[in-house]
């Protein structure tokens, strides 16, 4: 079974990433995106293939986690320095006691949405069972289906695609560049259908990505941090005006991850992730993390139960 | 333009043209009957193969994959009566792969805490890795099986499924990936308690499936995919779509085709079927079937061009021979017609030359009977009768020229026995008269005269009965004897009387000649008049009118008649118009005589001015009445006017 080869493989990885780590001494960096490899992580690939983090000094490895366990544990031991988040994981984060600091903010708008494989408005499946991600990330959608009074019986899994496809969930949390494609991709639902439900279209417009550092490690070389922010976001502009170039860039990590996708995916991931990049109202890429989005996503997670306590923006600048 | 003019003046290229375009049409029809039928025979013979590789690909595949689904309930029965001695997991899930060499993993995997003693997770997986089976307790913080599909699936459906194929791949080199297609059969444990306890993960791999599908090559360019329940391709023969892509993968950027979509759509809901569809921009046959067992679909492509390959062969080779068959056909035909017929080139060359006057000209000799050989003798016939009547008819054109030459002189003798010069009396101021004599025919019968004798102005207008040359050589026999009697100075009836009994003896074709006979004594102006038969002249008085007449017998009939004359004292200024019936008796086309009243009208409406004019006039009435028509009657008009 490949989880179970690629786990003993990761297992392997994760337990000699701290020596490995010590290694590389004090200037390496271990990046750790939040999903395996994809368009979703162009601009860090670009800035690592094209040298920028080597000329702001840098040494990066860029390492993906596993099916099973997520960015935020590797990061909690230390088997990485530099994760990718989404506001409301970072939100989470901060609330379980993990000092996070945003050193770059790249989505201005939220992806998230639930998809019902049922071929009906989520809306109107109150009590379904929902697939949602195990590595977390779907806290906002949990939210809102407790302020719309859903309550959805929620799945965690590592197998989405799969639960989706068997018809073993009624719908599903999906981020529009990756899995909402891969629903498609499947014939099963069609993109004209009224089985969506998108949280930006309906005032939950939350951004997600970011950059994150442990405020520990942050501190120790904030330096450090700023000049990865900087080629980090040098490599996202590098991508936006060299998309086709990017692609071939992402191509060759994901065969190099062994990951099963396709260009087609990647391209379309590659386009939303850069339309979710230009802010709402100026059309551009802000890279600026929100207060009021920070606000409206504490706000909802608090009411939903989901964190125990208040946050503010304060907390995760640097 | 030469070809057609070839065709328009050959009768063998024309005969042979429309038979070979009639064979032409009959073969045409026929091979399209032939080449229809087993085109249909071809594309159901290639269905029916299709069918047969997929139906023995998928029993072969529901035999292996229920053998594997009986390994799994036999499995469950052990667990459940060892469910409280967790290593008995282990020698269990051991000897099932040690045992089964079609499995090549198995695990029995157990909710949280079920095992207190284990810790959350127990998972006892062994896996023959090709040399030795090996086994071990997987379920770790780093592997938490519980979020994986294989777990969750029999979970959450309560009943036995088939995962998603997935490949077990090798790190190495990327060209030389290994792709081997694995899939797991997952049986949920069901405790004694009717609770969901655990899963049994039975791993086989479908390597054989993968090659014998994609061995399937039933033609050069056809070849079988496989489709998971997700639209996967889990074997297609561009290594690229393996696994990653989907049937629906170009429907992302582009819309499907309404048949590719439906296609896709039965493929998923596990139909069966044949679409005609394009692959890849060719026209080909798509054959499908599902795996019931595991909801895949398997489908073999083949592209029009290669089913109907030697088809297409055959029926061009057909047309090929057909075509040289008809032009061979076309030349043998012209040929052989060509040779059939050219007598009648021949014949037609010489009926040319004899259209053109030459009958002297030789005919070809000829022995054949057929219809051909008729036709010459017919012309040779034809040839001598032409001949023959030519001759006859250049004499009696001889002949007839002759006589039209005759007749011409007679005309114009006879024309000269009438008097033709006016005025007629120059030295005769009083008398105003006019005269004009037309036959119908060469010659007629028609007569006018006049002469003055002794101070008395003798005239006459008659009409012979008949005409042509007979009736002229009459009128010349009256004409003389009315001057001869009419200079002895005889009243009109007693010339009329003489005349009659000269003209009645020896009459044998019993003419005889209506005659008006009048003497005016240019003294007194009186007139005396016998009228014999004639139509009544007309008195040309402000209102003209027939003069009355006593009647009297024509001349001629019979000897010994008397006749009554008439006078008329005081004629002086009394214009008079004698005539012969070709006046009033003159027919149009539609056979319409002028008639007398339309004569007075004339005279009424044109008043007398001068004899002359009035003579003119009436030929004119009588022109315009007659118009195309042609002259039917001799036509003679004397006018006089003895002024006061």
């Amino acid at each position: 079974m490949n989880q179970r080869r690629l786990t003993a493989i990761i297992l392997a990885l994760a337990l000699s990433l701290p020596l490995f780590a010590q290694s590389k001494g004090e200037s390496t960096i271990v990046f750790t995106p939040q999903w395996t490899a994809q368009a979703q992580f162009a601009g860090y690939y670009a800035a690592l293939e094209l040298g920028f983090y080597k000329e702001e000094g840098l040494e990066v490895v860029i390492e993906h986690p596993n099916a099973s366990r997520s960015a935020i544990d590797r990061m909690r031991k230390n088997q990485s320095q530099v994760t990718t988040l989404p506001l409301s994981q970072a939100i989470f984060a901060l609330d379980s006691g993990v000092k996070l600091v945003n050193l770059l903010q790249t989505s201005m708008n939220g992806s998230l949405m639930i998809v019902s494989r049922r071929g009906v408005n989520p809306l109107k499946q109150k009590g379904a069972r929902v697939a949602s991600f195990r590595a977390g990330y779907d806290q906002l959608a949990r939210a809102v289906a407790n302020e719309l009074g859903l309550e959805y019986e929620w799945l965690e899994t590592a197998s989405l695609l799969n639960l989706f496809i068997a018809g073993a969930v009624d719908a599903s949390v999906a981020m529009s560049f990756n899995e909402y494609y891969q629903f498609l991709q499947t014939g099963l639902i069609e993109r004209n259908e009224d089985i969506v439900y998108r949280l930006s279209d309906h005032g939950y417009n939350i951004q997600e990505e970011g950059l994150y550092m442990t405020r520990e490690e942050y501190d120790k070389n904030p330096e450090r941090a700023r000049k990865f922010a900087r080629a980090s976001q040098r490599g996202w502009e590098w991508v936006a005006y060299h998309q086709e170039e990017a692609l071939e860039i992402v191509m060759r990590q994901i065969h190099r991850n062994h990951e099963a996708t396709n260009p087609t995916l990647q391209r379309l991931m590659l386009e939303e992730v850069l339309d979710l990049m230009e802010g709402y109202e100026s059309g551009e890429r802000e890279y600026v993390l929100r207060g009021e989005m920070v606000n409206q996503a504490v706000a909802l997670m608090l009411k939903a139960g989901i964190i125990r306590t208040e946050h503010t923006i304060k907390e995760l600048l640097p | 333009m030469r070809i057609g003019h070839r065709l328009r003046s050959s009768l063998s290229a024309r005969i042979s043209l429309w038979t070979v375009l009639f064979a032409a049409i009959v073969f045409i029809i026929s091979i399209s009957v032939v080449a229809f039928r087993s085109r249909n025979a071809v594309r159901e013979e290639a269905i029916k193969g299709a069918n047969r590789v997929l139906e023995n690909t998928i029993l072969r595949t529901n035999y292996i994959l229920e053998d594997v689904e009986d390994i799994a309930n036999n499995l469950e029965w052990l667990i459940l009566k060892d469910l409280d001695n967790p290593d008995a997991m282990m020698e269990y899930s051991h000897s099932i792969v040690q045992n089964n060499t079609i499995l090549n993993g198995c695990s029995i995997s157990f909710e949280p805490y079920f095992y207190p003693q284990k810790g959350k997770y127990f998972s006892a997986y062994s896996n023959n890795n090709g040399r030795y089976v090996y086994t071990m307790q997987e379920g770790s913080d780093n592997y938490q099986y519980f979020y994986l599909n294989w777990y969750m699936l029999p979970k959450l459906l309560m009943q036995p499924c088939w995962t998603e194929p997935y490949t077990d791949q090798e790190e190495g080199d990327e060209a030389t990936m290994n792709l081997e297609m694995n899939v797991s059969y997952c049986k949920p444990i069901i405790g004694n308690d009717g609770n969901f306890i655990g899963v049994i993960s039975l791993d086989i791999s479908l390597k054989w499936l993968s090659e014998t599908i994609s061995a399937v090559k039933p033609y050069p360019n056809a070849y079988a995919f496989l489709l998971g329940r997700g639209g996967c391709y889990l074997v297609h023969p561009d290594p690229q779509k393996l696994f990653y892509e989907s049937f629906f993968t170009p429907g992302l950027v582009y819309a499907l085709t309404p048949e590719q979509k439906q296609l896709g759509k039965d493929m998923l809901d596990w139909k069966e079927g044949i679409r005609r569809l394009e692959v890849d921009g060719d026209p080909s046959f798509v054959i499908f079937r599902p795996i019931l067992t595991t909801g895949w679909s398997l489908a073999i492509v083949c592209p029009e061009s290669d089913i109907f390959g030697g088809f297409r062969r055959f029926r061009n080779t057909l047309l090929l021979s057909l075509i040289l068959g008809l032009i061979l056909m076309f030349l043998v035909m012209y040929f052989i017609i060509h040779r059939q017929i050219r007598p009648l080139s021949r014949l037609a060359s010489h009926a040319e030359t004899m259209a053109s006057g030459n009958l002297d000209v030789e005919l070809p000799h000829m022995d054949r009977t057929d219809e051909v050989g008729v036709l010459n003798r017919t012309f040779r016939y034809m040839q001598v009768s032409l001949r023959k009547y030519i001759d006859e008819l250049t004499t009696a054109t001889a002949k007839r020229e002759r006589i039209e030459g005759e007749l011409q002189i007679a005309r114009d003798i006879q024309m000269g026995m009438v008097p033709s010069t006016f005025p007629a009396f120059p030295d005769r101021q009083d008398i105003d008269l006019y005269a004009s004599m037309s036959p119908a025919k060469e010659v007629g019968g028609d007569l006018y005269d006049y002469f003055i004798k002794d101070q008395n102005l003798y005239f006459a207008v008659a009409d012979v009965s008949g005409k042509g040359v007979p009736a002229s050589l009459f009128m010349a026999v009256v004409r003389n004897l009315f001057r001869v009697v009419g200079s002895a100075g005889l009243p009109p009836e007693e010339i009329a009387r003489q005349i009659n009994n000269t003209l009645s003896e020896d009459n044998e074709q019993l003419m005889f000649i209506t005659m008006f006979i009048g003497r005016i004594n240019l003294e007194d102006g009186s007139l005396s008049f016998c009228n014999c038969g004639h139509n009544p002249p007309v008195l040309l008085k402000d209102k003209p009118e027939f003069m009355q007449c006593e009647p009297n017998v024509p001349l001629g009939i019979a000897p010994g008649f008397q006749f009554n004359g008439q006078s008329i004292e005081g004629f002086r200024g009394t214009p008079i118009l004698l005539y012969t019936d070709g006046l009033n008796e003159a027919e149009n086309s539609a056979h319409e005589e002028l008639g007398n009243e339309r004569l007075l009208q004339s005279l009424a409406t044109n008043p007398f001015k001068d004899a002359k004019t009035t003579v003119l006039m009436l030929q004119g009435v009588v022109s315009a009445h007659v118009g195309d028509a042609e002259q039917s009657d001799d036509l003679t008009l004397l006018c006089i006017n003895l002024k006061p």
